[in-house]
């Protein structure tokens, strides 16, 4: 897909007074979320999430940080920081995380007789879309609803840690936390010179010049 | 007025306030007083002693042509530079309202990202009245300019136009003429302040033009009274722009409330001076002129505290200066104060001569 905010990089904004000290200290410590890093999935489970998230929210080859996506939803897990509601359908965030990697591993041992992680990309999403459809057969699903898994926990954990990252926010054009620094010029279309200019098809070199000057 | 005046009305007015004291608190001694046989021998004595002065001081006996000449070179020299003096005066009021155009229009304009061509319009009219403003305080010359003319004439044009524009972005908005659109659409008064540079402008020009030992007219109008009319109805309506956007700003600083309460009366006492004119109206006028003309300058230091106290300060210029309350808006008051100071030195030239 093509840049559509090319040239942006939120972190330009680092000293500028879009950021204070605190936000520079949160997104400093996010930065810092080493990718290999594990404390609450073990050495078995750990590849079978981050295959598990290099399909929910794949990213482009050439990334020079790329989000650390496995390790942000290890990060959350091991924290057991949990989101303050819950279906309450399933069971505790850790619990369900634990049953549902052993329980997708055994679902891709019985149909294709290798680990989630040993499988090709279209079998992984074939999987996927199986379990976001609710049509498995392992035993190890027991009363966990595979459905709910993948909309609440799975889909909501993954997809929330990539966009918390400052790598997602320059794809996105997002400017990270408005404060202390908002927001001016209000109506559609309109952007402040501290935010991202998207560009038009043919024009990506204003935009370029544009968010060079972005801070 | 000249300072021996002042000086007078402050002793009186403290001598009056004295004797009204007095009667209040010992009535009786102002009785024995005012019925003590002093009081008319020394009236008596001091008109004597004034006519008798005045014969010994009187000048000697000149011939009658002479003396006709002297009154009329004296009297037409006195109103010559009250007329000239208020024409330029009412430039200078008319180039600080374009200045407060100029700046308070480049900065909303900015916000608005100049989204129309059009917005660039009020900078240019604005910096051609400001320097035709200055061009024409510091001309010596009485008369009129024709550039000078056009370009208040343009700006007047400029003005109104822009009025028009500015009810065209309220009313194009969901809900058209709404108070949410009044208060964060294009403001519908702001242009009107570059319609009034204009005006003043022109009146400034008529006034400088006014032939020797003529009243300065506009219209076969009472220039005086006619600027005085035209400084009270520009202060009116900046008292409404002010009020509606304080309003928004809830007036959680009690500061706000000075511009819709100063200035309305400054208005009310402009106008009744140019009705009824007359020495205590003049008087109480030009003094709340001025305070007007004080809380003009007075509000930029306001708003700079504003800007200071909204999130990350002075620091975070960019956005605050632009989001914040508009440092260029207050002097728009003393631009119009000044004009109605001019306007009133007309009517008290009127009044005398």
């Amino acid at each position: 897909m093509a840049d559509r905010y090319p040239g942006y990089d939120v972190l330009n904004k680092r000293n500028s007074m879009s950021w204070n000290d605190q936000t520079r200290a949160v997104i400093d410590r996010r930065m810092a979320i080493d990718p290999g890093k594990h404390e609450f999935f073990t050495a078995e489970e750990w590849p079978t999430l981050c295959a598990i998230c290099a399909r929910i929210v794949p990213q482009p080859a050439g990334r020079a940080v790329p989000a650390p996506v496995a390790a942000m939803v290890d990060e959350k897990l091991s924290a057991n920081n949990g989101d303050g509601y819950r279906d309450a359908r399933l069971p505790p965030m850790r619990d369900a995380w634990r049953r549902a990697l052993a329980a997708i591993d055994e679902e891709a041992k019985s149909r294709y007789g290798r680990r989630f992680h040993e499988l090709g990309g279209l079998l992984q999403d074939d999987l996927l879309t199986a379990i976001q459809n609710g049509d498995v057969l392992g035993k190890a699903w027991r009363d966990l609803p595979a459905k709910l898994f993948f909309q609440k926990r799975l889909l909501h954990d993954i997809v929330s840690s990539y966009y918390a990252h400052p790598t997602a926010w320059s794809e996105i054009g997002f400017g990270g936390p408005a404060s202390p620094r908002g927001y001016v010029r209000m109506n559609f279309d309109r952007r402040d010179p501290w935010e991202a200019a998207e560009t038009k098809p043919g024009d990506e070199e204003k935009a370029r010049r544009e968010n060079a000057r972005v801070g | 007025m000249n300072r021996s005046d002042t000086a007078l009305d402050l002793v009186s007015g403290l001598a009056l306030a004295g004797a009204a004291a007095a009667m209040l608190v010992r009535p009786r001694h102002v009785t024995a007083i005012a019925r003590s046989p002093l009081i008319p021998m020394t009236s008596r004595l001091a008109s004597g002693a004034s006519r008798g002065l005045l014969r010994r001081l009187a000048p000697p006996p000149r011939p009658r042509g002479a003396r006709k000449l002297a009154r009329l070179i004296s009297g037409y020299g006195a109103s010559r530079t009250v007329v000239q003096t208020a024409g330029r005066r009412l430039n200078g009021s008319a180039g600080l309202l374009a200045f407060s155009v100029l700046a308070d229009s480049a900065v909303e304009h900015y916000r608005g990202s100049f989204q129309n061509r059009a917005m660039y319009t009020p900078l240019v009219a604005a910096t051609l009245t400001l320097g035709a403003s200055v061009f024409g305080m510091a001309d010596k010359r009485a008369a009129r300019h024709p550039v000078r003319d056009t370009v208040y004439g343009a700006a007047a044009a400029t003005g109104l136009a822009g009025l028009g524009f500015h009810a065209y972005n309220i009313l194009k908005r969901p809900s058209h003429l709404s108070w949410l659109n009044l208060f964060y659409a294009a403001p519908i008064g702001a242009p009107m302040a570059l319609a009034l540079a204009g005006l003043l402008g022109r009146g400034a020009e008529k006034v400088r033009d006014t032939p020797y030992r003529r009243r300065a007219s506009i219209f076969g109008l009472s220039a005086g009274r006619m600027l005085a009319g035209v400084s009270a109805a520009g202060l009116a309506g900046t008292v409404g722009e002010a009020g509606l956007l304080h309003f928004r700003g809830a007036f959680h600083n009690p500061f706000m409330v000075a511009p819709v309460t100063l200035p309305p009366l400054a208005a009310v006492l402009l106008s009744a001076a140019a009705a009824f004119p007359g020495r205590a109206i003049n008087h109480l006028a030009r003094w709340w002129l001025r305070l007007t003309a004080v809380l003009g300058f007075a509000g930029v230091g306001f708003h700079a505290y504003g800007v200071s106290r909204a999130m990350g300060g002075w620091r975070n210029w960019s956005q605050n200066v632009v989001d914040g309350p508009p440092l260029p808006a207050p002097p728009s008051f003393t631009g119009l104060a000044l004009a109605g100071l001019a306007a009133l030195a007309l009517i008290e030239e009127e009044r005398n001569g």
